[in-house]
């Protein structure tokens, strides 16, 4: 439905919103008292998803032009910047903002604001990921890039005071700027070759022609540089790092929002400029994404059980699950496509539950570790039930939004005539929600034998994420948050250089948890059952994906050369589709059982040996994620040149 | 991973890198050899559309106008990043520099190198005010003049000592001018949609090219960045010295 | 002289990301980053660059000037100073935090985060 034309404010408007008031918050934020400080932010983000929902619906038919500065093409070339707004990426950019509200509401009063530059970064973070998600010029697509890079940067090492973050930060910031360095590599490559900074006009130029060394390297570049932020093997190494000590409400925003985007701006970059190739998609291509994706699948799944520290868990699970959407992404299909997104957005609501959840332990029982909080989680049981109930929708329970998309992807990969994927995404995702029932189990209900740590496993406990917050004169007397350990055996021991010191005094622990924290993980959890019973999600997001994987529709509607009516070519689903159906529910279904089921093998006294041998045949691989940046920026260079010769012979 | 088999990883990884890179980059047309019809058009283009003599500045505040926006939001984040993660902490105090002897405090500057700072800072910020505000005739503009402005600020400091340059850095002043410069590049963008055209429009009177006053909201985008960027970088620079200076470690 | 002008570029990303790789203090760390950083800021502005050209500033300009360079490329890498800058100050933010709190500047002894 033609709701907001091209020419609308709503467009500009998405991104400006949360831009203007990240700055009046950073400006000025000490004028006003914290409760409005928090109200403030979260009524900005509420009316940016609200606009970036309007444009998600109105760009359903075909996708909204918008030409920033009054520069539109003449003659055949791009002169400005425009954004291609389309359900696809509008739909991304909601999630984001439906993100990052649940993530300020959670943050209500429980979260000291350090005068509020937390909400100026997340608002940032925000922005940048709506301009992202919605820009149709590959020089503003690296921007967005930095600009969510920084924002994520300084919110991951929020809680200075520890160590863990701010080793975590600077991984991430090590290896994510030599990303965008790739990036920005890629673009002058590009622009040299086609002399446009465009993605419709490089696509168009690009076209039909055999690709050289060079587009190769460009491809290899950029395609680098957003694998690098979406964490695929092997430029992963440094996520569980940050993933693990960043703040919860960070955790949220990251695990839902950053990695997607990394995997959307390399379909994106494919699909507007490098499709168009002779030769381009084909098998080859195909193996290389789905090779990638099932590495990070398997590599996410296998870690995810070895961990014990419950957001490190997790780190693992959203990497898991990002292999599964570049399996589906890396069909090469619409449908393909199309199941990927409908998975993002149900297993981010998921994840984030999962996160916030953790969160409300921690803060209530002051530990992330699972062998710590054995039989702790008495008298939390909405949490639990959280917690759960996150982990089944992870493993595609019907008729949550994450089981709609499991069945796009299965059939995709069945037309794709790669039936046995169905079996990688499941043994892996059974895994993964095995990992986190097994932590459930342990920590709810007591399961499980109580086992010392092995030997070289990291008992790192989390660093607690009550941000600390002064006023800049006086000296504050007031006890601080739970203290931390870093690594090692003794628990409470402090860092700071005065060591000797005793346990840092906890604040005293709330009777209740805050509804403000017990509650978007529910509604998050409600929103994905929502959208699974929603009809004709799937047709939606078929339509979606056919629109976003149509390079010369997409280059006609940008350059204006014709006034296309025409409707994106691809698979369009018939009415009846394989979600709804018995046989759908019932895969669906015997996932969630082996998820299940790995976890009581997990908890079992009986099967130790078992444990034990698995735990001896994957030392290699917890070996290798040491946390050191030199280990993990060499892996990256690996991998970079990997990807260049994957991408010769993928693209000749 | 041992340093060893790390470097044996790196020296392969990059071998094999530099080879691709060594393959990209052959594809590039000879080195100055051509210029692109994007560049040759907004070349001509520009002094007479916009009446300016600075293409460059014409490219980054009018026809890709957005993605300065966005590289101003950029220093914005870092700048927050910074000061949330070096804010003062509970166990930490803040203590200004004091000389260990007892019986004698640190001596005052010498007038010889107040006086030069303060030559100094002035120059400087002459310097950048003219920097900002001449972008769109000069090389120059609002980024390169906020930095001129900023290390202008930080002279005083090096002509004098902490206590002193503190009084010139007044934080909530700093922070402000920094949020009202990033907004007051998204309000300026907002006229273009009020008269009616896209977001970020030139819609101020253009004026005559070479004027002090010229090229509209070209000129006024610099004013607003140099504010932004002036401030952001004076913040920068004050927790960074609060740091070496005056944050100590709180002893129980 | 393409081969010199565009090789430096390679030796400069490699040669800084080998500093990164091989370092054992974080402030050297980031400057080595920056020498990455600065490789790709060139390799823009050799893309842009035209051979006998002059600054894309029309002002003071000789009786019969040649092309002007390309002033996108320009554009561009001013941008990606900017970008750099802040992500260096960043990275020194968080070094000067981890000398505090973890009491080292040598990144192969953190081990605040492992498996």
């Amino acid at each position: 439905m033609p709701l907001v034309a091209s020419s609308s404010a709503v467009i500009p408007a998405s991104v400006v919103v949360p831009l203007v008031g990240a700055a009046l918050m950073a400006g000025f934020s000490g004028l006003l008292p914290r409760w409005v400080r928090d109200l403030i932010a979260i009524a900005v983000a509420l009316a940016t998803v609200t606009l970036t929902l309007i444009l998600t619906a109105g760009s359903a038919g075909r996708p909204m032009i918008y030409w920033f500065s009054g520069w539109r093409p003449a003659g055949g070339m791009v002169i400005g910047i425009d954004y291609a707004v389309g359900p696809l990426g509008g739909g991304m950019a909601s999630l984001a903002g439906l993100l990052v509200t649940a993530a300020l509401v959670y943050c209500w009063r429980y979260f000291d604001s350090a005068r509020g530059r937390y909400h100026a970064l997340v608002l940032i973070f925000l922005a940048g990921s709506v301009d992202f998600c919605l820009t149709g010029d590959l020089f503003n697509l690296f921007v967005a890039f930095e600009l969510v890079a920084v924002t994520a940067f300084g919110l991951t090492g929020y809680n200075a005071g520890h160590p863990a973050p701010l080793q975590g930060a600077i991984n991430f910031a090590v290896t994510n700027s030599l990303g965008g360095m790739t990036v920005l590599m890629g673009v002058g490559l590009l622009y040299a070759r086609t002399g446009s900074l465009n993605l419709a006009q490089i696509g168009q130029v690009l076209a039909g022609r055999h690709p050289d060394g060079l587009v190769v390297v460009a491809f290899a570049l950029l395609a680098g540089g957003f694998l690098i932020k979406a964490a695929v093997v092997p430029f992963h190494f440094w996520l569980p790092d940050a993933y693990g000590s960043a703040p919860i409400p960070v955790c949220v925003l990251f695990a839902g929002v950053l990695s997607e985007l990394g995997l959307f701006g390399l379909i994106r970059v494919w699909d507007t400029a490098f499709s168009g190739l002779a030769g381009g998609p084909g098998p080859r291509m195909r193996a290389v994404l789905l090779g990638l994706g099932i590495a990070t699948a398997v590599v996410g799944a296998v870690m995810a059980l070895a961990q014990t520290q419950l957001k490190r868990m997790l780190a693992f699970v959203t990497m898991s699950h990002l292999g599964i959407y570049l399996i589906g992404a890396g069909l090469l299909t619409s449908l393909g496509l199309a199941g990927a997104s409908v998975l993002v957005i149900g297993d981010a609501l998921a994840k984030s539950a999962l996160f916030l959840g953790v969160g409300v332990v921690q803060h209530q029982r002051a530990s992330v570790s699972e062998p710590k909080l054995r039989r702790r989680g008495r008298g939390l049981a909405v949490t639990g039930v959280t917690i759960v109930l996150g982990a089944l929708v992870l493993a595609d329970l019907p008729p949550f939004a994450s089981s709609v998309g499991h069945a796009l992807l299965v059939e995709a990969a069945d037309q794709a005539g790669l039936p046995w994927l169905e079996i990688v995404i499941a043994l892996t995702v059974a895994l993964s929600s095995g990992a986190v029932l097994r932590a459930a189990g342990r920590i709810w209900l007591g399961w499980g034998a109580v086992e010392s740590p092995s030997p070289d496993v990291g008992t790192a406990d989390d660093s607690g994420d009550e941000a600390e917050d002064r006023p800049d004169t006086t000296e504050n007397a007031a006890p601080d948050a739970a203290g931390a350990a870093d690594g090692g055996p003794a628990d409470g021991r402090t860092l700071a250089a005065d060591g000797g010191r005793e346990v840092r005094e906890r604040s005293p622990q709330p009777a209740r948890v805050p509804l403000t924290m017990m509650l978007p993980p529910l509604a998050l959890l409600a929103i994905g059952l929502g959208l699974g019973l929603t009809p004709g999600l799937e047709a939606s997001a078929a339509a979606a994906a056919a629109s976003f994987s149509d390079r010369a529709v997409y280059a006609a509607q940008v350059l204006g050369t014709h006034g296309s009516t025409a409707s994106a070519s691809g698979a369009v689903i018939a009415a009846g589709s394989r979600a709804a159906t018995l046989g759908g529910v019932l895969t669906d279904l015997s996932q969630v059982a082996v998820a299940l089921g790995v976890a009581a093998v997990a908890l079992d006294r009986r099967a130790i040996r078992l444990r034990r041998a698995l735990a001896a045949s994957t030392r290699w691989l917890r070996r290798l994620h040491s946390g050191l940046v030199g280990d993990q920026v060499s892996w990256l260079v690996a991998g970079l040149a990997l990807l260049a010769a994957l991408g010769g012979v993928a693209l000749r | 991973m041992s340093r060893r088999a790390r470097l044996v990883l790196f020296a392969v990884a990059a071998a094999a890198l530099a080879a691709a890179l060594g393959v990209g980059l052959a594809g590039l047309p000879s080195f100055g050899a051509q210029l692109s019809a994007y560049a040759r058009m907004l070349n001509e283009l520009a002094p007479r559309q916009r009446h300016v003599t600075d293409v460059v500045s014409a490219v980054s505040f009018d026809y890709r106008g957005i993605d300065t926006l966005f590289e101003e939001f950029i220093l914005l984040s870092a700048v927050a990043g910074i000061s949330a993660l070096l804010r003062p902490l509970s166990d930490e105090t803040r203590r200004l520099p004091e000389d260990k002897a007892p019986d004698r405090t640190i001596p005052p500057p010498s007038p010889a190198v107040w006086l030069l700072a303060v030559f100094l800072s002035s120059l400087l910020l002459l310097t950048g005010v003219e920097t900002v505000t001449h972008g769109q005739l000069t090389p120059g503009g609002g980024f390169q003049g906020g930095v001129i402005l900023a290390s202008g600020l930080y002279v005083v400091y090096l002509g004098t000592n902490y206590a002193t340059a503190e009084r010139f850095e007044p934080n909530a002043l700093l922070e402000a001018s920094d949020g009202l410069g990033a907004s007051g590049y998204a309000f300026i963008g907002l006229l273009g949609l009020l008269a009616g055209a896209s977001f970020l429009s030139n819609v101020v009177n253009l004026g005559v090219t070479g004027d002090a006053v010229s090229s509209g909201t070209i000129q006024l985008l610099n004013v607003v960045v140099g504010i932004e960027v002036a401030g952001g970088f004076a913040i920068l620079v004050s927790e960074f010295l609060d740091q070496t200076a005056v944050v100590r470690t709180r002893q129980r | 002289m393409s081969a010199l002008a565009y090789g430096v570029v390679g030796w400069l990303f490699l040669i800084g990301i080998y500093g990164v790789v091989s370092s054992r203090n974080l402030i050297h760390l980031v400057v080595c980053l920056s020498v990455a950083q600065s490789a790709t800021d060139i390799l823009l502005l050799e893309i842009g660059y035209r051979a006998g050209g002059h600054a894309p500033v029309f002002v003071g300009l000789p009786a019969h000037p040649g092309p002007a360079v390309d002033a996108v490329m320009q554009a561009l890498a001013l941008t990606d100073v900017v970008i750099g800058a802040a992500v260096t100050a960043l990275l020194l933010a968080l070094v000067v935090q981890v000398h505090k709190r973890a009491g080292t500047l040598d990144p192969d002894r953190l081990r605040a985060t492992r498996d």
